[in-house]
């Protein structure tokens, strides 16, 4: 069946972003210069091509965006200016809203105005929840516990969790559809899928396919610290929360107390990084910055330095100002969440380690074609 | 003429001749001809020392003529010919004789053999000088003026620069308006400038020259004469009026037509499917949104190469082999004037080959920068152009995704149709313009006399001659320009004496020799001593001898070669080395 293209896709991916599309002329330098291309083959210079072309099956079925980690290196190479590495960006961005069936993720990248918006309703949603159903407020001494009840707390927590995996998943489960169909003929065996799931964990905890990226291993440091503090951030609000939520003072080198210090300062060292970069445009991949990128690092650093305001309140015995800032904390930290994990960039930590891992699994099936039939049988 | 002095000298060329041709023993054995009073051999008969040292040898030994064995008269013919009149013999007195291509190169492995064939080549060299008469040019007076046979932007360029040297100027044009094909193209590459504003310049400019003649809707229907001196005869197009005219030079600049794809050729004719000069018609009247047909034209695709680089099959014996050069610049300019109405328009070019070659190499960059992408299709499988259900579908093998199939969509589709050769029988016929395998008119030599045709002063320039750009069409009208300027200019031409000669004694006009003759009015039935004779024009006359051998009463000679020099020659050849 002869694929009918669609003209003007480029244009569409535009406005998520991105490098000059059509100035490509497909030399390839940018893919000889890639370190990361080096496996799969044919990136970043196909993707342009698909773009181009207008070939969005194709597109919606790669993998390769994933698999870049925008070292910058191809748009440094381009001949044209083209700037590769920026369109691999929004090929990221564009992949991200194809496979959110909500709709929402593309209109979050696509307007300001909506991204914001959304992220101010859940915040103010959130305030209003605590101004309904806060507990009583003792201003004696700090009793967080007493205002914002653990168990009530976590059971918001679950039900948010329970959501976002969800949405994850199921924008997952559309993107291994595509991706998994694009190979088409050669048939997956169950048990593939299973057998190569640490992949994923291994991708997901580590970022290691960064490692490969030339120069300075800063960035995957950086990045490292970034994924680490996050997670660690995410197990103690969300499975730990009763250990790490209490009102009795746990000595200096108490676990929770450690592990929150160790994610607090990970998370504003690097967002505090991370924007100065922004701010100066010093090199080339962060010439580029689209609103998203500001409203996640802005999220992050504001989420981080309200939860160090809250300890310390609770530090110095402060009730009042303990119980506002943990509102405020929480009217950030909950949008970002909501917002950010399933239609934004928070989504990539997911997206990418999935990637390696459909990559694995395909290179499996590849591998097991290529045995003979009487072997895979 | 047994009386006669030859010298031969044989040239080493480095090694090239001695390296497999026993150079010695050729010298010795020709030393011994009759009539040779000297033989010498030459490291490098052409430098200049060696010429020195010829032209004192032929001064000392008083010499009447000479044989110079080396290289093929292509290369060194004029070079000792031009020594032998510094030397002060005539310079028809010169034999060349070739034992390099015909001996030393032809022969590696035969060095004895190789050495005998040189001994009996120069033999043959001598024995044609030793008949030889010393011959003059044909020098022939030229008149002033020049014939420029259309008015495109070639032509009209070339009558205002023979204007600018003081030549009067006959401009022939057959349309009612002068210009060609560029007023229908609006704005042009590489600098934007409207086709028909250069038109019009050109024309204010021709309208102030005294010593230009234009003519238009008129046709060259006679051409007599010969270079220097021709007589045509110019005729309105309605057959009204006839003009005979004397010029001493013709420029021929009748251009191109576009390529006609035929019926169904890549979809063309059904709605929606144009060649480029149709969609350059439609362009200008565009403003804010292409349409076409009262449609708003979302998506362009251009097929490259139709009409062009054809490749030869059943349907079509006689493909176009050639590339048409202006149309990859063409097409990507025409992108960039559509991006200009509508910079939301989606265009894909389906190219073979990108050829902007030059300066225009910047086109195909800011194309891309405008919005369009190009796909290389392979040359084996070309676009298909459909209508399911009424809509525009190109289908196409896009090379860069290993050549699997893709649809695009179109609202029009845009075939990028390259240049013809322009039907023109009647002229050709008058003119006996040569043409070439892809059926433009044809040059002498494509790098050293890339303007000059077989039939001397007549010159081709511009599109007629093959596919052109306006500014190689006007280098090269400039170029026949100077070509024809020289020789008017100098106010004589000097033809060779090298032609045929009729003996009008043997002569009884049976016109085998006319039949034979490939130059028109070379060969002339004429009254003389109460007889018909034939009479060869010697301005005419080409001197390829092909009338020689038909006459049946050995009338026809060739002068420098004669009947006698050819049979000595062959004596010479076929006698026994001993
Ligand atoms: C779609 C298209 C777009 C183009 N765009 C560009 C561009 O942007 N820039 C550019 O540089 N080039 C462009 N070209 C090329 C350009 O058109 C040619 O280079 C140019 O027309 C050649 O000029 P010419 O005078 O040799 O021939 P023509 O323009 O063909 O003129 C020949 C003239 O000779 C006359 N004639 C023919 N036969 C006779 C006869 N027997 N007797 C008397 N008169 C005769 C004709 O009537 C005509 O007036 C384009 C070509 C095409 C097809
Ligand atoms: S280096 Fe630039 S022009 Fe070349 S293929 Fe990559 S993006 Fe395109
Ligand atoms: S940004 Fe780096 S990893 Fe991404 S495509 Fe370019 S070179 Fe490859
Ligand atoms: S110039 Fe381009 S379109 Fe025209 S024949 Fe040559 S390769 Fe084909």
């Amino acid at each position: 069946m002869t694929y009918r293209v669609e003209p003007g896709l480029h244009r569409d991916v535009a406005k998520f972003g991105g490098g000059d599309v059509t100035t490509c002329m497909n030399c390839g330098t940018c893919t000889a210069t890639c370190p990361q291309s080096a496996e799969t083959g044919g990136f970043p210079r196909r993707i342009i091509h698909l773009l181009q072309v207008g070939h969005r099956e194709k597109l919606a079925g790669s993998l390769e965006p994933w698999l870049c980690y925008y070292c910058g290196d191809c748009s440094e190479s381009c001949p044209r200016d083209a700037n590769p590495g920026e369109t691999m960006m929004a090929a990221r961005r564009y992949l991200t809203g194809m496979y959110d069936w909500t709709g929402l993720g593309k209109r979050f990248y696509v307007s300001t105005w909506w991204e914001i918006g959304a992220i101010a309703a859940v915040g103010l949603f959130t305030v209003g929840l605590f101004a309904l159903f806060h507990g009583p407020v003792v201003t004696g001494r700090v009793e967080l516990n007493t205002f914002a009840p653990v168990k009530w707390v976590e059971i918001g927590d679950w039900i948010m969790g329970g959501v976002l995996a969800f949405l994850l998943l199921s924008n997952g489960w559309r993107m291994s559809r595509w991706v998994m169909g694009a190979g088409k003929g050669v048939d997956v065996p169950f048990s593939l899928y299973l057998r190569k799931l640490p992949a994923f964990f291994a991708h997901f905890a580590t970022q290691k396919r960064w490692r490969e990226c030339e120069g300075p291993k800063t960035r995957w440091l950086k990045h490292f610290l970034l994924v680490t503090g996050y997670l660690t951030m995410m197990m103690l609000v969300i499975v730990g929360l009763r250990w790490f939520q209490t009102d009795e003072i746990v000595p200096f080198y108490h676990p929770t107390r450690l592990l929150g210090y160790y994610a607090a300062a990970a998370l504003l060292y690097v967002t505090g990084d991370f924007l100065l970069g922004r701010l100066r445009r010093k090199d080339g991949i962060h010439k580029h910055s689209e609103p998203t990128d500001w409203v996640f690092l802005v999220l992050l650093g504001l989420a981080a330095l309200t939860g160090i305001l809250v300890h310390a309140f609770r530090l110095l015995g402060l009730p009042l100002a303990t119980y506002s800032t943990y509102v405020a904390h929480m009217a950030i930290v909950v949008p970002m969440l909501v917002v950010e994990v399933p239609f934004g960039k928070w989504g990539h930590m997911f997206y990418r380690p999935f990637a390696a891992y459909l990559a694995a699994v395909k290179q499996g099936a590849a591998e097991a074609a290529s045995l003979g039939p009487s072997r895979a049988a | 003429m047994i009386g006669k002095r030859i010298g031969a000298f044989l040239c080493h060329c480095g090694g090239n001749i001695s390296d497999y041709v026993d150079e010695e023993k050729v010298r010795a054995a020709v030393e011994k001809e009759s009539g040779v009073a000297v033989a010498k051999t030459f490291l490098f008969a052409c430098s200049e020392a060696s010429q020195e040292e010829m032209i004192r040898t032929i001064r000392e030994e008083k010499l009447d003529g000479i044989v110079i064995a080396s290289c093929s008269p292509k290369l060194h013919l004029d070079t000792f010919r031009a020594m032998a009149r510094r030397s002060g013999i005539n310079r028809y007195m010169y034999t060349q004789v070739n034992v390099r291509e015909q001996c030393s190169w032809a022969h590696r492995h035969e060095r004895e053999e190789a050495t005998e064939k040189a001994i009996r080549l120069v033999r043959a060299g001598v024995a044609h000088s030793r008949l030889g008469v010393p011959l003059t040019d044909l020098r022939i007076e030229t008149t002033p003026a020049a014939l420029v046979v259309g008015a495109g932007v070639a032509g009209m360029r070339a009558a205002l620069a023979l204007s600018d040297m003081g030549i009067a100027v006959y401009l022939v044009e057959q349309a009612a308006r002068v210009g060609g094909r560029v007023p229908a193209w609006g704005k042009m590459f590489p600098n934007d400038r409207e086709g028909a504003e250069i038109v019009d310049t050109l024309l204010q400019a021709i309208r102030r020259r005294e010593n230009i003649t234009l003519f238009t809707g008129a046709e060259v229907v006679e051409k007599r004469g010969s270079v220097g001196d021709f007589s045509v005869k110019v005729r309105a197009a309605d057959g009204t009026e006839e003009i005979a005219l004397r010029v001493g030079a013709i420029v021929v600049a009748t251009g191109f037509d576009p390529y006609l794809p035929a019926a169904g050729e890549f979809g063309y004719g059904a709605p929606g499917v144009v060649t480029l000069p149709e969609f350059r018609e439609l362009l200008p009247a565009a403003e804010g949104k292409l349409r076409y047909r009262d449609r708003e034209v979302r998506n362009i695709v251009y097929i490259y190469c139709v009409g062009s680089r054809q490749a030869a099959a059943k349907e079509n014996p006689r493909p176009n082999l050639y590339c048409s050069r202006y149309c990859c610049t063409a097409a990507v300019h025409t992108a960039l004037l559509a991006a200009g109405v509508d910079a939301g328009v989606n265009q894909y070019h389906l190219y073979r080959d990108m050829r902007t070659y030059g300066k225009n190499e910047i086109l195909f960059e800011e194309a891309g920068r405008k919005g369009s992408v190009f796909l290389r299709y392979p040359d084996d499988a070309p676009p298909v152009v459909e209508r399911p259900g009424g809509e525009l579908l190109v289908r196409v093998r896009d090379v860069l995704l290993g050549g699997e199939e893709i649809g695009i969509p179109a609202d029009l589709v845009v075939l990028v149709t390259g240049m013809a050769p322009r039907e023109n029988a009647n002229l050709v016929n008058v003119l006996k313009l040569p043409v070439g395998a892809g059926g433009f008119f044809n040059e002498i030599h494509p790098k050293l006399r890339p303007v000059e045709t077989m039939i001397d002063g007549v010159f081709i320039s511009g599109a007629a001659q093959g596919p052109k750009t306006l500014a190689e069409s006007v280098a090269s009208s400039l170029a026949a320009v100077s070509k024809g300027a020289a020789l008017l200019l100098k106010g004589y031409v000097d033809l060779s004496p090298l032609v045929a000669k009729v003996d009008t004694e043997a002569c009884a006009w049976c016109g085998e020799c006319g039949n034979a003759c490939p130059y028109d009015g070379a060969v002339e039935r004429v009254r003389q001593g109460g007889k018909e004779v034939a009479y060869v024009h010697p301005a005419l006359c080409k001197g390829c001898g092909g009338c020689v051998p038909v006459c049946p009463a050995e009338a026809v000679g060739l002068e420098g070669y004669t009947n006698d020099q050819v049979k000595a020659m062959i004596d010479a050849l076929v006698r026994e080395i001993v």
